[in-house]
């Protein structure tokens, strides 16, 4: 409580330095280049001094806080007689903090509510102690940032080294973030990786986690049935409803359509990509599924299931239409004009020139665009999650119940088993063989389309 | 055909099959376009149709329950503000520094390749992934509260960031050069230029980009799922660290529901998170046409 407020005095110390410093850099001008900076600078230059030591003080002292709190509490004749074992003192610890931060709380426990009244009073004190040394540091800083104001002092100079510092670490966030992804892939992978082969994971072709008790552990997570339904339903069935006509809408959008149409198509094929996927998901599973599961039956199969592959992959399909379309449109505005111009002279007719000249030209773009297709469809979560199924099937029938990397890793993830069971760590393997995956298609893909636009420019 | 001669029966026949050809693949390219649109007419009808008696007031503004009549959006909706509010804070300044360091500052060296790829990738990674980052980093080693708007948009941040940073540099670099050697002719310092006279020129692009990519962060389910933000909520959440759930969890949930009634609920839900998704790119569109400056 005390400290929030500490950070708001500091945060007004600030501002007032600010002030403070402009208006006596004010004074210090006296006419034209009698100064290195612009006054505003200076203000800034010393609202800074203020602010972030006072605020790395406030930070500090966040982090050191409860520690000192806890060994206050301990000291007093209110914590003798508390039980040694570790995890009850934690909770009763526990119980007592929640309580004293929170008067409506009431206490389980008598232990705990007999630390109750140390905890509020030891926090009061050290939250003073805290607010009087982050004062101290941001008079300090202040005071010292005050002496510097010069005529000649380059506060620019100080305030735009700190404002490239904060641009840098902002463009490492990335870097992090990559890092992080990796980082907690390969070690919770790794743990799975302790109690399970890779090569039993890799190449197996059962898929059970459930029963992890048998004796052999290598033989229920065989993970081939998964990547074959990704495959399958990601890379093969979407892939055949959105190439085509992905593809043929971007020729007859850019080939064909008056300006007018392709003005009012191309929005419209765009809100296809932004209907979000749980949509998609449900109007697989609401309006795809049971008609699928009819036609099936139709066929003659009996017993066909609500479930299926091709539901979700026809869906699926759908949604990467408008993303195939733009990669097309963007590697069919790469060939050079004089190309199908050539064409057209020759006598060949429009749709001539686009299969025997523009698509050949533009393939590898193409190509590459549909590789990032595929990246994004094996990795889309909802539609199969919703559509797809839980059965691990290892099979080419489309009617089929099929399951997924990412339908399974929702399934490890979402029950409620302790954290480190091969079933739930196992969530994490198939994350890094998705990521791992995903990364090379689109490495590749990149590098396809670079190339590909450097060979026409 | 003996010569070349256009009128001989066999050109003439020739040249019929070539333009019935021709008009066969107009045809195609034009049923691939209203086909796609079509499928887009077919699932709005559905939706419309099976949601738009369930949109009252007390839908909009009820919480989550067992019972399908009483059951509203509202609790959701807040969690997703919430969650939205988090990531915009975080990933709209992160996002805009990254993209003017990238762009004006960076020197070229080796390093910042390493950093201009990881965005690009990050763009590309499935968002599940960012789930799992999020469950790993967020949840389990810092210990935040599981299924609150804060690991919720702390997880989305990271994953609309590189959206916003793509977006914010190609708007940048659309910032003609001119502009800047105007400012250094007048002695302006390289921050005093690029704060002063590029960020605001390039400010439109970077703003239709941020709507776009939290448009993205608004309809996603998958990553969410990851950290637990599937609770069952009866009252709105009320603070950052609260259990909450968020508009597409709550579809994806009376999904789930046996009970039928829940249909009318969940396609309700739809066209409400629907009508928020086309005010927000309506909205990027209208800036980019307004503000949008050719050079």
């Amino acid at each position: 409580m005390i400290l929030t407020g500490v950070l708001l005095a500091v945060l007004g110390l600030g501002l007032v330095g600010w002030f403070a410093a402009r208006g006596r850099a004010r004074l210090l001008y006296t006419g034209r280049g009698s100064m290195h900076s612009m006054p505003a600078y200076h203000g800034w230059h010393l609202a800074l001094w203020i602010v972030v030591p006072a605020l790395v003080a406030w930070l500090v002292w966040q982090a050191v806080m409860p520690g000192l709190v806890q060994g206050a509490v301990f000291a007093t004749p209110a914590a003798h007689g508390l039980p040694t074992d570790p995890f009850q003192l934690g909770a009763i610890v526990a119980e007592a903090q929640t309580i004293a931060s929170d008067p409506g709380a009431v206490a389980f426990n008598p232990e705990a509510q007999a630390l109750v009244e140390p905890f509020r009073a030891a926090q009061v004190k050290f939250g003073l102690i805290g607010a009087v040394i982050v004062l101290i540091v941001a008079f300090a800083g202040g005071a010292f940032g005050f002496t510097r104001i010069r005529p000649n002092f380059k506060a620019r100079t100080h305030v735009e080294r700190l404002v490239l510092g904060v641009l840098l670490a902002a463009s490492l966030l990335a870097i992090l973030t990559t890092f992080g992804i990796v980082a907690s892939l390969v070690f919770e992978a790794g743990m799975f990786f302790k109690d399970v082969s890779p090569i039993a994971f890799l190449t197996g072709t059962h898929w059970s986690p459930a029963s992890t008790m048998g004796d052999n552990i290598n033989n229920n997570f065989g993970a081939v049935p998964l990547f074959w339904g990704t495959i399958y339903i990601g890379a093969i069935i979407a892939m055949v409803v959105a190439i085509p006509l992905g593809l043929m809408s971007a020729i007859y959008l850019t080939q064909y359509a008056t300006r007018d149409v392709r003005k009012w198509v191309k929005p419209l094929l765009e809100i296809l990509a932004g209907i979000p996927t749980v949509v998609y998901g449900y109007f697989a599973a609401l309006t795809v599924a049971p008609l699928i599961r009819d036609f099936a039956a139709s066929l003659g199969m009996a017993n066909p299931s609500t479930e299926s592959a091709l539901a979700a992959g026809l869906v699926m399909g759908v949604m990467i239409i408008p993303f195939v379309s733009s990669m097309a449109d963007d590697a069919l505005a790469a060939v050079p004009r004089a190309m199908s111009d050539g064409s057209l002279a020759l006598g060949a007719t429009r749709s001539e020139t686009i299969k025997k000249v523009l698509l050949p030209a533009a393939l590898p773009g193409i190509v590459a665009g549909v590789m990032l297709a595929i990246s994004r469809a094996i990795g889309e979560t909802m539609i199969v999650v919703m559509a797809a199924g839980a059965a691990a099937n290892l099979s080419a029938n489309p009617f089929a119940s099929m399951t997924t990397v990412t339908y399974q890793i929702v399934q490890m993830l979402t029950g409620d088993q302790e954290f480190n069971s091969p079933k739930t760590l196992s969530a994490f393997a198939l994350g890094l063989v998705l990521f791992i995956v995903t990364l090379i298609l689109n490495i590749v893909a990149l590098r396809v389309v670079k190339r590909f636009r450097e060979a026409y420019e | 055909m003996s010569k070349s001669d256009w009128n001989s029966p066999e050109a003439v026949r020739r040249l019929a099959k070539r333009h019935a050809a021709e008009k066969r693949f107009k045809l195609v390219g034009l049923g691939a376009i209203v086909l796609s649109l079509g499928f887009l007419a077919l699932l709005l009808v559905i939706m419309l149709k099976n949601g738009v008696a369930g949109l009252d007031w007390d839908f909009l503004s009820g919480s989550d329950s067992t019972d399908a009549t009483t059951a509203g959006v509202w609790g959701a909706a807040k969690g997703s503000l919430l969650t939205m509010l988090v990531t915009l804070l975080l990933s709209f300044p992160m996002g805009v520094l990254a993209a003017i360091y990238l762009e004006e500052f960076a020197p070229k060296k080796k390093w910042i390749e390493w950093v201009e790829v990881s965005i690009n990738n990050l763009a590309a990674v499935p968002s599940i992934i960012f789930g799992l980052l999020g469950l790993a980093v967020f949840i389990n080693t810092f210990q935040m509260p599981r299924s609150s708007p804060l690991v919720g948009g702390l997880t989305l941040a990271l994953m609309t960031m590189p959206v916003i940073v793509i977006s914010g540099r190609n708007a940048i670099k659309a910032v003609p050069p001119s502009i800047r050697e105007a400012a250094y002719g007048i002695g302006a310092s390289k921050v005093q230029t690029t704060f002063h006279h590029v960020l605001p020129l390039a400010l439109p692009g970077i703003l239709t980009g941020t709507i776009i990519g939290m448009a993205r962060a608004l309809g996603e389910t998958a990553p969410l799922l990851m950290i637990g933000m599937r609770a069952f909520v009866v009252t709105p959440p009320d603070s950052l660290t609260a259990p909450s759930s968020v508009l597409p969890m709550q579809i994806f949930l009376w999904s789930d529901e046996i009970d039928k009634a829940f249909v009318q609920n969940t396609s309700a839900a739809i066209i409400v998170l629907l009508v928020f998704l086309l005010a927000m790119n309506g909205i990027a569109i209208y800036l980019r046409n307004k503000f949008e400056v050719r050079w």
